[in-house]
Order: C-alpha cells, then structure tokens, then sequence
C-alpha cells in the first residue's frame, strides 16, 4: 500500500522540520544568527482518472479525476535574513549593522566570509578581529596607546592618541551586501560564503546607497522568536504522530487482510 | 457466492485508495500553500443474468468504484512571519509561476531572490508579474507588496521616494476543481481552462504564508472510518470464505448407507 510510503516521507520531513527548529532554539542567543525555516512542497502526483477527459461524444468532461499523491518532500531550508534586535553592551569594539550588509573577515585559507556578528576584539599586533582570531577586512590597526576609540555609523573608526586633543581616523569599516542573501552558505562560526545563489558581493560603505549603518558598542541578537519556533515545534511534533499513525492503521489494515488467509 | 467476495473486494480496493489519500493529506500536514484532497466513490451496477424467468428475478450487484479525488480549495491558515518577500492569498486567487514546462499556479507564497535579483519561489522557478519576472536591485530595501500585488521598494539612499518594481500577476480560475497538482506546490490548468485576471477582492498579505488547509481532525477521523471499515469488510470476506468451505464438505459428504 502506498500509504506506507506516504506516511514514511511525511515523518521523515517532520523529523527535519524538528531538527531545523532545534538548531533554531539553540542558537536563539548566538551574535548574527538568522533563523532558518524548513520549506515543504508535495510530491508527484499519480494520475488514476485524468480530469478534463472526454468522456462522451458529445463532449462531457470529468470534472475531477483521480490523482494520488506520493507524499512530501523537503525543498529546503531558506534562512530568515530579516534584523535581529540590537542589544547594548558598551564595549568599544562591539559593532552592529542595523540595515542591509556584513563584515568581511579574512579565513585563514585566505578566502574571504561574510558575517553580522560584530564582536570584534584586538589582536597582539591591534588588529581588528572576530572572537576566532580572524582579521576583519579591510585591516584596521588601533595603536597601542590609543583612547577613546569611537565608531561612527558611517564605520569610521577613530581615536584619540597621546598629545592630541583631536581623535585620529584609524580606518574605515566597509560592508558588503548580496541580492540574495538567503543564498549564503553558511559555515559556522557565524561566518557565510558567497554561492552562485547568492549573487557576487557588492562592497561598500555604511549609510550610503543603501547600506546599514553601524552602530557601535551594541550587538545584533539572532532574530529567532522563541513563541513561533515552540509553535512551529508543537506543529511538527503533531504532523510527526499523525504521520505514525497512519502507518499503524496501514499496519492494522494489511493485517486484517492478511489474516484472511486460514 | 463469489460474488459477495468480489463486491468485498472492490470496496477494500477502494478504501485502500482512500488511505492513501488520506497519508498523502496528513504527509502535508505543513506543506505551505497545499490543499487537501477528498476522495468520491460511486456504485457500479452489473448487468443481472440475462435470462429473467426466475420466480424472483435476479437482483443486478452494485460494486464500488472509486470516480474522483477532488480538492478542497478552501483557504489554509495564514502563518505571520513577518518576512517581506513572504505573501499570502487571501481568496480564491493563485500566483502565476513561470517553469521549463509552462506556466503553472501556485498558492505558496514563500517566495525568495535569485542571484539576478528575481523574485522566484522555493524551486527557483521565477513568479510572473503582469510583465514577466519582477527583478529587484541589490540596494533596493524596505520592500512593499500592497494588496494588490504591487512591489514598491526604496531605492538606494533614497528615503522618501518609493520605486516600482511591477506588480504580481493574481490569477483566478472559474473552476478551480478542474486544475491538476503537479506537486512541488503547482497546480497546472488543463486545456480548455483559462486564467483570468483576479476581481479587487483577492488581495495579498505581506508578511504571511498560506500553511496546508489539511483539517488534521477530519483526516484522523477519515482514517478510523478507513480502517474499521476495512476491517470489518474483512471480517464479511473470512465468514464467507467460511460459509463457502462449510458447504463444500457438507456437499461433498456422500452418505454411506
């Protein structure tokens, strides 16, 4: 019977739905995080009784036919790239971008990724850098010595050094920004890369032609909303037991039949 | 007597059927944009025997047939995501969908950008706006899709001048029944049935999706009637089976005398 089989693909779509969901609710108060929604579609059709089918001479059509599904099936996993709240946390090199864009930073294999988690840190040398250690592009040195550090929401970096009353500009963060940018791959870390779905990476500056500005000593917090994903949780837990048990009654079914036989 | 198997038969085959509409529903119980399907059956009369001279004349069989699944094209509930390139349709109204065998419909509204900027939906196959695809700028934001499927964004640094970027096509069918699921959340319109432009009242919901209309109680409920039936028809079929083996060896029992 195919309704096996049937409800065999739904548990299995659930199953992952769960799994989309719990990564969701695990990462709720990872820096940058954007959600992601597991996206179902039915599968093929199998026509019995096409509808439309003339049916007589005289030109009577069905007007339904017969068509059995074969199930679901999971299209993918798009991402939620909407903004995420900004949460204060005064610290100097804590950046978030409140609009469209990301960071790039410097992979250690010298590939460049992308990310909205602005929890920069110095490194020995003062560079600017992720909570990884990796360099955030384009390289911003802050001096030693250097006070006040202020970024402004056009990513103009600046300081105050030593024997100056007036702050120094030490660099200027760019972003970048993607047509689609729920075409990202994402690769942990809270860091992306580029995919042919995703479109090539326009940089540029905050604030201008669209781009986010920046906002210094905040945070951007994952943008999962903990009611929904329950929700969503409660809903894919119910659609996964409604699923076995069609495969029981399926189970109850083929038994009754074969019990048939004495 | 082979008869009563056979009319047994027919109904098992039919309920058989009926379950695995019914797994399919329940399989989409989350499926975005799906809408159930019901399935009718009919009575197939045979013809009685041909000779009609019995004293009481032979009464003609009636088996059961399946003859439709039909869908149920009654609107789902509307989920907020509060995603702008979500959209939901509220009333009988389909998004027009252009893919490598034709246009198609569809009722998932959870659409997404390509890498050319065109809004396309979960497969990547791209969503008609009155003329063609509609294609959004990389530094266009705050996208708004009004009711009736017309896309404004702000472009650039602009602030206070919105830009058009099309308008979706909202199609209607006089008959919905008749269109064809081709899975993948499309429906196809068989010849002869034409789209047609959707009256002011179907209206699109930013920041919403349309989930699966499956009614998950009416499916449960289905699926008891399908099983105890069965069941039950399968009890009938064991006591004929029965009925047919005690009169084989009563008849066959030759009296020795």
């Amino acid at each position: 019977m195919r309704a096996l089989h049937t409800a065999a693909s739904g548990m299995a779509a659930q199953e992952l739905n769960v799994q989309v969901i719990s990564n969701n609710i695990a990462n709720m108060r990872t820096t940058g995080y954007k959600r992601q929604r597991a996206e179902f579609q039915d599968l093929l059709y199998q026509q019995l009784r096409r509808v439309g089918t003339q049916t007589s001479d005289q030109g009577n059509i069905l007007p339904a036919g017969i068509e059995l599904g074969a199930g679901v099936k999971t299209t993918g996993t798009p991402r939620v790239m909407t903004q995420g709240a900004l949460l204060q946390t005064g610290k100097d090199f804590d950046v978030a971008i409140r609009g469209d864009g990301f960071f790039r930073i410097l992979l250690p294999d010298n590939r460049i990724s992308y990310t909205r988690d602005g929890s920069f840190e110095l490194d020995a040398q003062g560079r600017l850098v992720t909570a990884n250690g990796n360099l955030v592009q384009p390289t911003i040195t802050v001096p030693q010595n250097a006070t006040t550090i202020a970024i402004n929401a056009q990513g103009q970096v600046s300081a105050t050094l030593p024997g100056s009353t007036t702050p120094t500009t030490l660099g200027q963060l760019e972003i970048t920004r993607f047509v689609n940018k729920a075409g990202l791959q994402a690769i942990g870390d809270n860091l992306f890369l580029e995919t042919p779905a995703s479109g090539p990476p326009q940089d540029g500056l905050p604030q201008a032609d669209g781009f986010g500005d920046v906002q210094q000593g905040q945070l951007e917090q994952a943008n999962v909303e903990a009611v929904s994903e329950v929700s969503d949780l409660i809903a894919a837990q119910r659609a996964y037991e409604m699923n076995a048990k069609v495969i029981s009654a399926t189970d109850q079914m083929l038994q009754s039949t074969s019990n048939l036989l004495r | 007597m082979q008869n009563a198997q056979l009319v047994g038969l027919s109904r098992q085959v039919a309920l058989q059927r009926e379950l695995d509409v019914v797994a399919n529903n329940i399989a989409n119980l989350n499926t975005n944009g799906f809408k159930a399907d019901g399935v009718v059956f009919q009575e197939m009369l045979m013809p009685g025997v041909s000779a009609n001279q019995f004293p009481a004349p032979d009464r003609r069989i009636s088996y059961v047939h399946d003859r439709a699944t039909w869908l149920d094209m009654s609107a789902g509930s509307f989920q907020t995501t509060g995603g702008p390139l979500d959209v939901a349709i509220n009333g009988q109204g389909f998004l027009a969908v252009q893919t490598a065998r034709g246009e198609r419909y569809t009722r998932n509204g959870a659409l997404s950008l390509n890498a050319a900027g065109e809004m396309v939906t979960p497969d990547g196959d791209r969503v008609l706006g009155d003329n063609g695809p509609i294609v959004l700028l990389p530094q266009d934001q705050n996208i708004a899709i009004s009711e009736d499927g017309s896309i404004s964004v702000r472009e650039g640094s602009n602030a206070t001048l919105d830009s058009r970027r099309g308008k979706l096509r909202i199609v209607t069918f006089a008959q919905p029944e008749l269109l064809q699921k081709e899975g993948s959340s499309l429906f196809a319109a068989p010849a002869g049935v034409a789209p047609q432009a959707a009256p002011p009242i179907v209206r699109l919901v930013q920041g919403a999706i349309e989930k699966s209309n499956v009614r998950s109680v009416v499916e449960m409920t289905r699926m008891i009637e399908v099983t105890r039936t069965y069941t039950e028809i399968s009890a009938m079929l064991a006591n004929q089976s029965d009925q047919r083996r005690a009169a084989i060896q009563q008849l066959s029992d030759i009296p020795t005398s």
